[in-house]
């Protein structure tokens, strides 16, 4: 079977699309993915449509009843849409990334490519920002007390709003309004809860990434 | 006694996924155990060899983990077809890790036939 010019623009701009959607990768492995892809779709669209289908889902008789579309066509079928199968690179790169390195910036790093690709991602995405900031904040708080007890703590203030609970990292040139709660306890309290929530927080984005990695299998196969 | 959950009806098709699914790993290391082969060569021999249903787009972005894990290498080889496949072979550590499970695997299907054995004489 002879590739026409119309399949190779089809390949080229289906291609092009995953290629957009990788994006954030290292340009080496994103040209090396596109180039197996690449090899692929030629490949599986030579050895026919029939073969296509015999090939990825295992008998071509549960396709449905649906006729096997030309090679091509096949092909790109079954690699399944650019953000997809981008989705599931980015996700396969980021548990990679995690386990050589549990360093939040690395994992919030990956994290927002995939937000880029998946609704799923954006939200993991965000639930982790808020984890590490909130993380962030009891640890800064506990470590600047000592240097600034009476700006840096925990403070609430019963306003018109009602109860207002505020976290005040020492910056501020004045002592907050309202009352201090927690005091020195800030310290060891602050500490704990940070680096409690910071590992949390960790755990759970990975957590996340594999059900969403395992359910896109579940459902693609 | 809680109720049944409306997800334990078509448990028995999840339950099946979730095991092909645990098994793609394996199967492909055990692929390439006799040499090495290009992506679409994999998913005919897992398609053929162990019924395994899967799609590229899982089987490619896997290839890709297990490359970056250091279980296997890959390299660019021009074909006939005029233009170059990425195939795919085991590194020692894939040999070890495929080793390592396909005894699990051994171990606990043998361990579970033995259990299963009343029910095969029940259905037969």
């Amino acid at each position: 079977m002879t590739i026409s010019g119309e399949s190779h623009q089809k390949i080229d701009a289906y291609l092009k699309r995953v290629r957009k959607a990788l994006r954030g990768m290292p340009s080496d492995d994103a040209d090396e993915i596109i180039a197996e892809l690449h090899s692929h779709i030629l490949d599986r669209a030579a050895a026919g449509g029939g073969e296509a289908a015999a090939a990825g889902r295992g008998e071509a008789t549960v396709d449905g009843g649906e006729a096997p579309v030309a090679g091509v066509d096949a092909a790109i079928h079954g690699l399944g849409s650019p953000e997809s199968l981008a989705s599931q690179y980015a996700t396969e790169a980021l548990m990679i990334r995690a386990q050589v390195s549990r360093s939040p910036v690395v994992l919030m790093q990956s994290l927002f490519r995939w937000a880029g690709l998946s609704a799923a991602g954006f939200f993991v995405c965000l639930g982790a920002l808020v984890g590490y900031v909130l993380a962030a904040v009891l640890l800064l708080c506990a470590l600047v007390k000592p240097f600034r007890p009476h700006t840096a703590g925990l403070w609430t203030s019963n306003g018109a709003d009602g109860l207002n609970l505020g976290f005040h990292l020492g910056f501020g040139a004045s002592t907050p309004q309202g009352k201090e709660i927690l005091g020195w306890w800030i310290i060891p309290i602050g500490l704990a809860l940070g680096y409690g929530l910071f590992v949390w927080t960790t755990r759970c984005a990975l957590w996340s990434v594999r059900q969403y990695r395992n359910s896109r299998e579940l459902r693609r196969s | 006694m809680s109720p049944t959950l409306p997800l334990d009806r078509d448990s028995p098709d999840k339950w099946e996924v979730q095991l092909r699914k645990g098994c793609l790993e394996l199967a492909i290391l055990a692929s390439l155990w006799g040499g090495e082969l290009y992506g679409l060569e994999i998913l005919r021999r897992l398609a053929s060899d162990s019924e395994l249903i899967v799609s590229e787009g899982t089987v490619y972005p896997l290839l890709s983990r297990l490359k970056s894990l250091g279980l296997l290498e890959s390299k660019w080889v021009e074909s006939d077809a005029g233009h170059p496949r990425k195939y795919y072979l085991l590194t020692p550590a894939g040999r070890e890790r495929a080793i390592e499970m396909a005894q699990i695997w051994v171990r606990f299907s043998t361990g579970l036939g033995k259990l299963l054995l009343p029910l095969g004489k029940g259905t037969a």
